[in-house]
């Protein structure tokens, strides 16, 4: 099967075999856009106008992060990398998601087991004596409500994890959860208010399976989130230092043709 | 007090009073599920993503089997 190996059109499920891209293919996009390798650092690429279609917008700097932070090869991973089709209603047109994250496969762990538990719980049933005064209609109606029950737990959890996101964009940071299903919190930070990122990494499990917590402090009014047992914290840490970086250049820049 | 109930008939008694409990616990359960639907849907335009469609699919097809659960519990 033939897939893009253009690095910005990789999308989660894309099957990526190396994290770098051909030699070839980089000289043929240098040459097209024009570029030299003293601004291969650049972030964006400015001097060429945006209405022009042809303009493959930035299409140096996803490589770095591509460089940092690899690839994403399942929708449903927990490490989203540039993610092509996850999106949010507070986005901007021109913002990009470099990284989406959810919690960490492993906290999963313990709904998974107990809902598997769970489902064996009517098997039991049969052994119970107190249920054999029921007639079988009745005893089957048990059954189903439990298993409903069962999925309705298993569910609820699911969603909890696949719709509670940190997203890290070429603009800010943005932590969606919802608690309950019922309650949504949003939080954001702009890339030039933050202040400080740490990461920690606790018990055994998270040392193992190398997932922790990153913490971002800011400037702004919300003074601080916590991204919780995510999966690489360190790239995390890597990357969003590089965006804070390539935000003071270009701050740097602004202020130096002013 | 009957002299049914005292002489063993009060099997019927306890089945029929479970089965208004059931159908009551069923009905609010069909309440939850379709709240569950809901937040679904909305959570799924507040996070876009591929598979919300499946997941929401899902939800739908757990309100169907929450209304099969009041209809046959009412059918005991």
């Amino acid at each position: 099967m033939n897939r893009s190996k253009d690095l910005d059109t990789i999308a989660p499920d894309d099957e990526v075999i190396d994290s770098k891209p051909e030699t070839t293919s980089i000289i043929e996009e240098k040459s097209e856009i024009e570029l030299t390798p003293e601004i291969k650092d650049e972030p964006i690429l400015k001097s060429e106008p945006k209405s022009n279609p042809k303009t493959p917008k930035k299409i140096v700097f996803p490589q770095k992060i591509y460089d940092i932070l690899g690839h994403t090869k399942s929708p449903f991973s927990s490490f989203l990398v540039h993610p092509k089709v996850l999106t949010f209603p507070e986005r901007d047109n021109e913002e990009e998601i470099y990284l989406a994250l959810r919690q960490h496969w492993f906290t999963n762990f313990k709904w998974i087991a107990f809902t598997i538990i769970m489902l064996f719980v009517p098997t039991l049933f049969n052994y119970l004596s107190f249920l054999n005064i029921l007639p079988p209609n009745y005893r089957f109606e048990v059954s189903l409500f439990w298993f409903l029950l069962t999925f309705l737990y298993a569910f609820e959890k699911f969603l909890g994890w696949y719709f509670n996101v940190f997203i890290i964009t070429s603009q800010r940071v943005v932590d969606i959860d919802f608690h309950n299903m019922l309650n949504k919190h949003f939080a954001e930070a702009d890339l030039d208010v933050i202040q400080d990122v740490s990461s920690s990494v606790k018990g055994i499990f998270g040392t193992f399976l190398n997932f922790g917590d990153v913490l971002i402090q800011t400037a702004s009014e919300i003074n601080q989130i916590n991204f919780e047992k995510i999966p690489n914290p360190e790239k995390v840490i890597k990357l969003i230092r590089e965006l804070r970086e390539e935000e003071e250049h270009k701050q740097d820049e602004k202020g130096g043709k002013k | 007090m009957s002299p049914d109930f005292l002489t063993g008939n009060w099997l019927t008694y306890f089945l029929l009073i479970q089965k208004i409990f059931f159908i009551l616990c069923s009905i609010f359960y069909f309440i939850f599920a379709a709240i569950v639907v809901r937040q679904t849907i909305s959570m799924s335009k507040n996070i876009t993503d591929k598979f919300n469609p499946v997941i929401v699919i899902f939800s739908y097809i757990h309100l169907i089997l929450a209304a099969f659960l009041i209809l046959s519990t009412i059918a005991l």
